[in-house]
């Protein structure tokens, strides 16, 4: 019974915890790098929460069996209950393209800031900037 | 200033788990998300777009014009990096020496 709960709920409690692991990243340390990875956990914890909203489960003769790729296969036939939800996956693809996007536009900015003033600590960083 | 990071990282925490408990359980096919347009989707995706795939027909059919704006954004951030990365001639005497 705790089983059964925990298997259907366990992976909301592994997205919050890869979220709170990207928002220490991004709060706690003070290596502009580190933020940055920290930003990206954060991302992949959201994209892993959506994929996983696409699983669906169906029940043939009383077994709990998992639906198959959203490709439709003419054996099967058209019935969406025996494939998973294809709109989390093309939400996704995007997402990761656009989050390729943003990583590739921070590390360049990183560059910068490190070409400026030698270092990516956030303390020496303002530092030097007050000098 | 640790601390204070560390109550805010609680407190977000605290708040997930209570979000979590409204949300269906894993895989299942009553949940809102797998209701309204997606069985659509995968209904007509053959006769419509001649397309097996769901994922493509979506993307590249049905949702067309979110894959154009996507196009958009990865050339904005190709620009933006070529521009942030140009090195202009300015640039090298504002260039700070650590004074160690």
């Amino acid at each position: 019974m705790i089983l059964e709960a925990f298997t259907d709920r366990y992976v909301y409690f592994m997205t919050v915890a890869l979220l709170i692991i990207g928002l220490y990243g991004m709060l706690g340390k003070r290596n502009l790098l580190k933020k940055l990875i920290g930003m990206i956990v954060f991302q992949t914890a959201v994209f892993l929460f959506f994929i996983e909203g696409a699983t669906k489960f169906f029940i043939e003769n009383g077994t709990k069996l998992r639906g198959s790729v959203p490709v439709i296969d003419p054996q099967l036939g058209t019935d969406p209950a025996l494939y998973v939800n294809p709109l989390p996956h093309v939400l996704i693809l995007t997402a990761i393209v656009v989050s390729v996007a943003t990583t590739g536009v921070a590390l360049a900015l990183l560059l910068t800031i490190h070409r400026g003033y030698q270092s990516l600590d956030e303390k020496v960083i303002l530092e030097r900037m007050r000098q | 200033m640790k601390w204070l990071s560390l109550f805010i990282l609680g407190l977000v925490m605290a708040l997930l788990i209570y979000a979590e408990t409204d949300l269906p359980d894993r895989g299942d096919p009553e949940a809102p998300a797998n209701q309204h347009v997606s069985p659509l989707y995968l209904e007509r995706t053959v006769e419509d777009t001649h397309t097996p795939n769901a994922v493509t027909s979506v993307l590249a059919d049905y949702r067309g014009y979110d894959t154009l704006g996507e196009t958009v954004v990865i050339f904005t951030a190709g620009i933006a990096c070529v521009l942030i990365l140009m090195r202009r001639r300015s640039d090298d005497n504002q260039i700070r020496k650590p004074n160690s």
